[in-house]
């Protein structure tokens, strides 16, 4: 007796990401951190939990960037729109760099 | 990777032929049931990027799996979800099936 109940056509629809896409950093201004990154999830046995601090390090690279070139209509380009960190899901590591300074005065 | 979780992915791409490549790349996710769960925050894809002779770039992806996956029993066995990306050649009058975001 078939019980096949497909009635959707099963094809994957991609989704556009929620802020867009990341310009490409070509002059790997950012890898650096990228590497600092990847050293951690290789010492970590790739649990993604145990480097969001890297994560973050890196994202805000991507922020403080701005890529100079030489034509005049790209003369300030970020590698990424700056964001406030609780928002990407880092608000927890934001909260423990605040409460260390408290403790150092 | 912990559902509702940030996360951080890094692909490598490279252009080894002697001209700049203009690429564009869609993602695909297995199992596909996961597909659903799996929220992209930011990526290099859907947009042309493009590659310069011999360049070598790496390509993050921001993401998080929305937490509803660890409620459905579907998805109990699913341990390891794959999300691979194809990189097109993007050629002038080529539609490629892309979400419109702009």
């Amino acid at each position: 007796m078939s019980t096949a109940m497909n009635f959707s056509s099963k094809s994957f629809t991609p989704r556009p990401p929620d802020k867009g896409a990341f310009p490409l950093d070509h002059f790997g201004e950012c890898s650096a951190f990228k590497e600092r990154f990847m050293e951690c999830l290789r010492q970590s046995g790739y649990e993604s939990a145990a480097c969001r601090q890297s994560a973050m390090a890196y994202l805000e690279c991507r922020m403080d960037r701005r890529c100079f070139l030489l034509f005049p209509s790209f003369l300030l380009r970020q590698l990424m729109a700056n964001e406030p960190l609780e928002k990407l899901g880092f608000k927890d590591l934001i909260n423990e760099k605040s409460e260390e300074k408290p403790e150092k005065s | 990777v912990v559902p509702g979780e940030t996360a951080l992915a890094f692909y490598k791409a490279k252009n080894p032929t002697d001209k700049p490549i203009i690429g564009i790349s869609t993602y695909n996710v297995v199992p596909f049931e996961a597909g659903q769960y799996f929220n992209k925050i930011q990526c290099f894809c859907f947009e042309e990027q493009r590659l310069n002779p011999q360049e070598e770039v790496d390509m993050p992806v921001f993401f998080y799996i929305d937490p509803e996956f660890a409620e459905d029993p579907k998805m109990a066995k699913v341990d390891l979800i794959t999300l691979s990306y194809t990189f097109f050649e993007a050629k002038e009058g080529q539609n490629l099936p892309l979400p419109g975001y702009h």
